[in-house]
């Protein structure tokens, strides 16, 4: 008997009857119509399907489908209804960050993970956490001054 | 266990190795090599979910590393030796750190594998299980050719073990295209521990040019048991041991840079230890 | 700082943050087919036979059989197939489409259709190339007088690559076929110029061709020319399916066979006397690439750069564009200015050296002034801030002193710190304005006294939706959220031109300004009003005649001085891109942040261009490292300091006195960074992107 594979979705319970080795990124984009999350490269190298699994940043162009069972997994449409996101979502506004935006949904939730794990980072630890989001409009500088702003405005959110 | 289409998911050992043992999968742990060129109808054994393979413990001798405990596991385990975190720190990217797992570097078998060099130059030992027991063996004594290694179709590596001592005094350098999400070219790790003066250990390992991770005990030896001055006096021949057998191979950059990087990075090990 | 230039949150901000902006691939239609194109897997071929397996109910093959009109697509000139006529002139040209609605089939489908090829020798090195696809030159003073006269005459020869846009959202078109009418959906810089190929290849009138731009996640020049071959594919296989059909590409199709930067050599030669550079000669040579696309563009553009920002009395430059067996080349931030940027900087550098003096000495005594003439006889109008971009350019990068401090290192890391002087030409090139694009824009007031901005430009992340609203809203003194901007439909804007050229801002934007202002005279409350406004040639500019290529071939330029900093590891030939400053003119800065954002953007993809970005052909044509981990690209980790300032320089025909400011900045970067190299290895260079192993090279060379 072939089983769903059963996981939480934006905090809600939901099942797949995809096959187990289908990518997480077809089935949130094809099944679940979770088109923020996007496809820049399938090989993990350009961060664009960036979600939350079980709270990490994940690639999902890289994840299974069976290796998800029982997991949490967290997309921008989810994480757009926080407080954190209202917080980074104001300081991307203020430095103008999104250009074409086609990396940004990924890079959101890259800087959440960065800054649920370090509230205060340097410069030089916001680019690290941003490392494997590749975006080719901004040259980084503003999404850093965002995250920046977004930690010091944000009082006590992370 | 659950069974899907196209895949299998285990939470203990025993069930996996046993699915091993009765059904052609593809062991997979954090996906980050194989989601790569996923093939449509590969059947995948998931680990992610065994605690087994998720745990990291130290004995008297060993640091056990679970072969499916992801980088970043490593790098935030106190346990970890420095060098296997600075490699760790410059590979790939956050979120491939996050799901990626030490096994699934070593099993994938590639010479550029950033894990496996340290491991290499670690002597660590790797434990491989299948239904009917286990073997230990050298993590050199793993791999038999590009991207080729003697583990069998019932086999899952289960463990790497990491001997403990001696680990501190090390050198490392990757060298790749970018600052991060650099896939290696060159990478040199080396361990150098004296005892009362005498060089016990000038361990040297070299990844990303050849088939598979370079080391050679048998040029080490030259130094071992010898005092900081006897072994700069046999520097030369050191080196031009060496200079005869890296032969690097082509890859996205030239064997001749290859060589350099390797001859450089070797020279400045042995100056930062005195040689 | 003028007050239109304080930075407001962005139009598209809120829709792309929170994932809910539909790009080309998030939409969907009812009975949507999937369509993958096969591909060319040789570069130069007569196909001998296609053999293409049963294909299941639902499936089609679409193929040049299937064009009602022509099997061309129209870019300058018409030599582009839509599908595939017989022949193949590249590695990754299209020769059929297999469509149908479940992708994973099509896939299967298409690995099951055989191609039986009768293979040509093909042509790989532009230098050996035979056909010359486009040719021209031009002289100033008396050249030839003095080359004759000269003390000494110094000849290099400059090598540029190619570069790839790596857009982070791929190729992406949906073609519908309703009611006789075609319908194209997709990421596109030019509605108009898709439609204008669509037309051709569906033998449709105006009115039976509808273009319409959705979201685009990035551009950069590659999809100002390719979304017309795509676009002509997907509305073919609309209609003969009867069905919307929706391509999108994979990454690696899309490096194969989207349009790349022109590869450049380039032979140049000064004439010294007395220790002063009395004359310039260069010979430039472009690959093209197997079809022309946009290339006579490109190559005049890179011809009328090809003397830089100096002052050169006597020159003669010529230059031809070449074909060669591989993917056509097109547009791509700076349009062929990069390339001959990258050399006459280079070669100022080397200059410098030969006559004795420090290279910003040298360049600081030659640049160009207002009132001088232009190297195509034009003049140059307006003011060119130089002295003041070169003196902000010292204080934020410390220049000068490092430069002398850089002299003569030992040790294992070696420092270097590059300079550039650049200009980018504002507007298409020529008299394309005036004679081909003759650019409309249309204003209209609804009774419940919104306004809605009707123009052709696509908003490709550049904020060209923000920057026409705030030019409105400040022209009409009416709050933004009155002003309406959309992406655009052919069936409603006029055409306002190419989303191109950075003329947006200083051309289009000018339009709507002029519109807003009759508007303005003549606003009637609660009545629905339109105003059309139509492109006005500058009467100051000098006329621009091709044919000669003399007279002004922009109404104004945009400047930039930029300097690198790296410290090379001599053990490994890695280098650490320790700095980068740019200063940049670029008129009135519409939103302050905006152009920040394009300054810095464009930086870091020169700085790539420079140094990582190495694409390859192999000796099949084939281009082998068409993956992202293997096109490398700057990462946020890999020029950590990077700082970018404007100097405010109003171009009085510009709206609130903004000129162009897209392009720029990805002039500069490659040559500041490449001499920061030369002065870390203490040898002269030649070549854009100057890799590790190059280095290695020079390393090494000097051990020995």
């Amino acid at each position: 008997m072939n089983g769903q594979i059963h996981f939480t979705l934006n905090g809600e319970k939901v099942t797949s009857d995809r096959h187990a080795n289908e990518r997480l990124l077809d089935v949130l984009r094809e099944d679940f119509k979770l088109t923020g999350v996007k496809c820049g490269c399938k090989e993990g190298e350009c961060g664009a399907c960036s979600v939350l699994l079980n709270g990490v940043l994940a690639n999902s162009c890289m994840v299974a489908m069976g290796s998800i069972e029982g997991s949490e997994v967290v997309t921008i449409e989810g994480y757009s209804k926080t407080k954190r996101f209202q917080a980074l979502s104001d300081a991307y506004a203020q430095t103008s960050a999104v250009q074409c935006g086609f990396c940004i949904p990924g890079m959101v939730l890259a800087c959440e993970a960065l800054l649920a794990k370090n509230p205060n980072p340097t410069d030089a630890e916001i680019r690290k956490g941003i490392s494997g989001n590749l975006c080719r409009c901004t040259g980084y500088n503003a999404i850093v001054e965002a995250v920046k702003i977004a930690a010091r405005e944000g009082k006590g959110l992370w | 266990m659950v069974t899907f289409s196209n895949g299998y998911l285990v939470d203990n050992l025993a069930d996996a190795l046993k699915i091993r043992s009765e059904i052609d999968v593809t062991p997979y742990a954090g996906g980050t090599d194989l989601m790569v060129d996923a093939k449509e109808d590969a059947v995948y054994l998931f680990l992610n979910k065994i605690p087994e393979l998720r745990r990291i413990y130290s004995d008297e001798q060993y640091l056990h590393i679970g072969a499916a405990c992801t980088y970043t596991e490593i790098f935030e385990n106190s346990l970890s030796p420095q060098i296997l975190k600075d490699a760790i720190d410059y590979l790939a990217a956050p979120a491939i750190r996050n799901m990626g797992t030490a096994g699934g570097n070593i099993c994938n078998a590639s010479p550029k594998a950033d894990t496996a060099l340290i491991f290499y130059v670690a002597d660590a030992k790797l434990r491989i299980c299948n239904t009917s027991g286990e073997r230990i063996l050298p993590i050199e004594d793993f791999y038999v050719g590009r991207g080729k290694t003697v583990l069998q179709k019932d086999e899952l590596l289960v463990e790497i073990l990491v001997p403990k001592q001696g680990l501190e005094h090390y050198y490392y350098k990757k060298v790749g295209a970018r600052q991060a999400l650099a896939i290696s070219r060159v990478a040199f790790a080396g361990i150098f521990t004296t005892e009362n003066g005498i060089i016990t250990r000038c361990a040297m390992a070299f990844g990303s040019v050849a088939d598979t991770v370079l080391r050679f005990r048998d040029l080490e030896a030259l130094f071992v048991g010898k005092s900081i001055a006897e072994a700069k006096s046999l520097r030369s021949q050191f080196i031009a041991n060496y200079e005869q057998a890296i032969v690097p191979i082509r890859g996205r950059v030239s064997a001749e840079y290859r060589k350099s990087v390797c001859m450089n990075l070797l020279e400045d090990f042995l100056t930062q230890n005195g040689i | 700082m003028e007050s239109i230039s304080k930075s407001i949150p962005k139009r598209d901000h809120f829709p792309k943050i929170s994932g809910s902006a539909k790009y080309v691939d998030d939409l969907s239609f009812e009975g949507m087919l999937h369509g993958k194109i096969v591909r060319s897997t040789v570069a130069c071929a007569d196909i001998k036979e296609i053999l293409i397996p049963d294909l299941p109910e639902g499936y089609f093959v679409i193929d040049k059989n299937d064009i009602p009109g022509i099997n061309s697509v129209h870019i300058v000139d018409d030599d582009t197939p839509v599908f595939s006529d017989g022949t193949v002139n590249y590695v990754g040209e299209p020769i059929l489409m297999v469509a149908g609605k479940d992708l994973k089939v099509v896939n299967r489908l298409m690995k099951l259709i055989k191609v039986v090829y009768d293979e040509k020798e093909p042509v790989l090195d532009m230098m050996k190339s035979e056909t010359i696809f486009y040719q021209y030159g031009y002289t100033k003073g008396d050249w030839e007088t003095a080359f004759r006269e000269a003390d000494k005459i110094i000849e290099e020869d400059f090598q540029t690559g190619y570069q790839e846009h790596t857009y982070m959202e791929v190729q992406g078109m949906i073609g519908f076929y309703e009611n006789g009418k075609s319908i194209v959906r997709g990421s596109m810089q030019c509605p108009y110029y898709v439609h204008t190929a669509v037309k051709r290849a569906m033998g449709l009138e105006s009115d039976k061709v509808q273009v319409i731009q959705e979201e685009m996640g990035g551009a950069f020049g590659g999809k100002e020319d390719y979304p017309s071959i795509l676009g002509c594919q997907v509305a073919v296989a609309a209609y003969k399916t009867g069905k919307p059909v929706k391509v999108v590409f994979d990454r690696s199709e899309d490096i194969i066979c989207s349009p790349k930067r022109h590869p450049a050599k380039m032979h140049y030669r000064a004439a010294i006397k007395n220790g002063k550079i009395t004359g310039i000669d260069a010979d430039i040579v472009y690959n093209c690439g197997a079809y022309t696309t946009l290339s006579p563009v490109v190559l005049q553009r890179g011809l009328i750069c090809a003397t830089g920002v100096y002052n050169f009395k006597n020159l003669r430059v010529r230059g031809k564009g070449v074909k060669t067996n591989t993917v056509p080349n097109g547009a791509f931030r700076g349009f062929g200015g990069p390339q001959t940027f990258f050399a006459i900087e280079m070669f100022m550098d080397h200059l410098a050296k030969e006559i004795g003096m420090d290279s910003l000495s040298l360049k600081e005594s030659m640049v160009v002034k207002q009132g001088d003439d232009s190297a195509t006889s034009g003049k140059y109008h307006f003011h060119i801030p130089f002295p003041e971009m070169i003196e902000k350019l010292d204080q934020m990068s410390d220049f000068r002193k490092k430069r002398e401090a850089f002299r003569n290192q030992t040790g294992r890391y070696r420092s270097g710190i590059g300079l550039s002087l650049v200009y980018h030409g504002c507007g298409f090139t020529g008299s394309g304005e005036r004679d081909l694009i003759k650019g409309v824009v249309k204003i209209v007031k609804n009774t419940d006294d919104t306004v809605e901005l009707l123009t052709a430009g696509t908003d490709m992340g550049q904020g060209l939706k923000t920057a026409f609203a705030k030019i409105a809203s400040d022209t009409l003194e009416i709050p933004l959220e009155r002003i309406i901007v959309r992406n655009p439909d052919t069936d409603r804007v006029p055409n306002s031109g190419p989303t191109a050229a950075s003329r947006s801002l200083m051309v289009v934007g000018k339009l709507l300004q002029r519109a807003a202002e009759k508007l303005k005279q003549d606003w009637k409350p609660g009545e629905y009003q339109e105003f059309v406004e139509k492109y006005v040639h500058p009467d100051f500019m000098i006329p621009w005649d091709l044919s000669k290529f003399q007279g002004d071939p922009y109404p104004d330029y945009s400047w930039s001085a930029n300097a690198v900093e790296v410290k090379v590891d001599t053990l490994t030939a890695t280098t650490e891109i320790v700095g980068a400053w740019g200063v940049y003119d670029v008129g009135t800065p519409i939103d302050m942040a905006i152009i920040k954002g394009q300054m810095q953007g464009g930086f870091l993809q020169a700085i790539g261009y420079g140094s990582m970005e190495l694409l390859d052909v192999n000796d099949k044509g084939v281009i082998r490292n068409n993956s992202f981990s293997d096109y490398i690209i700057p990462t946020s980790m890999d020029v950590p300091h990077l700082e970018t300032e404007v100097v405010e320089n109003t171009y009085e025909n510009g709206p609130f006195g903004g000129k162009g400011a897209g392009e720029l900045p990805a002039v500069g970067g490659a040559p500041a960074y490449v001499e920061a190299m030369e002065n870390a290895l203490g040898v002269n260079l030649h070549h854009t992107p100057f890799s590790q192993e190059d280095t290695m090279k020079v390393l090494e060379a000097f051990k020995k």
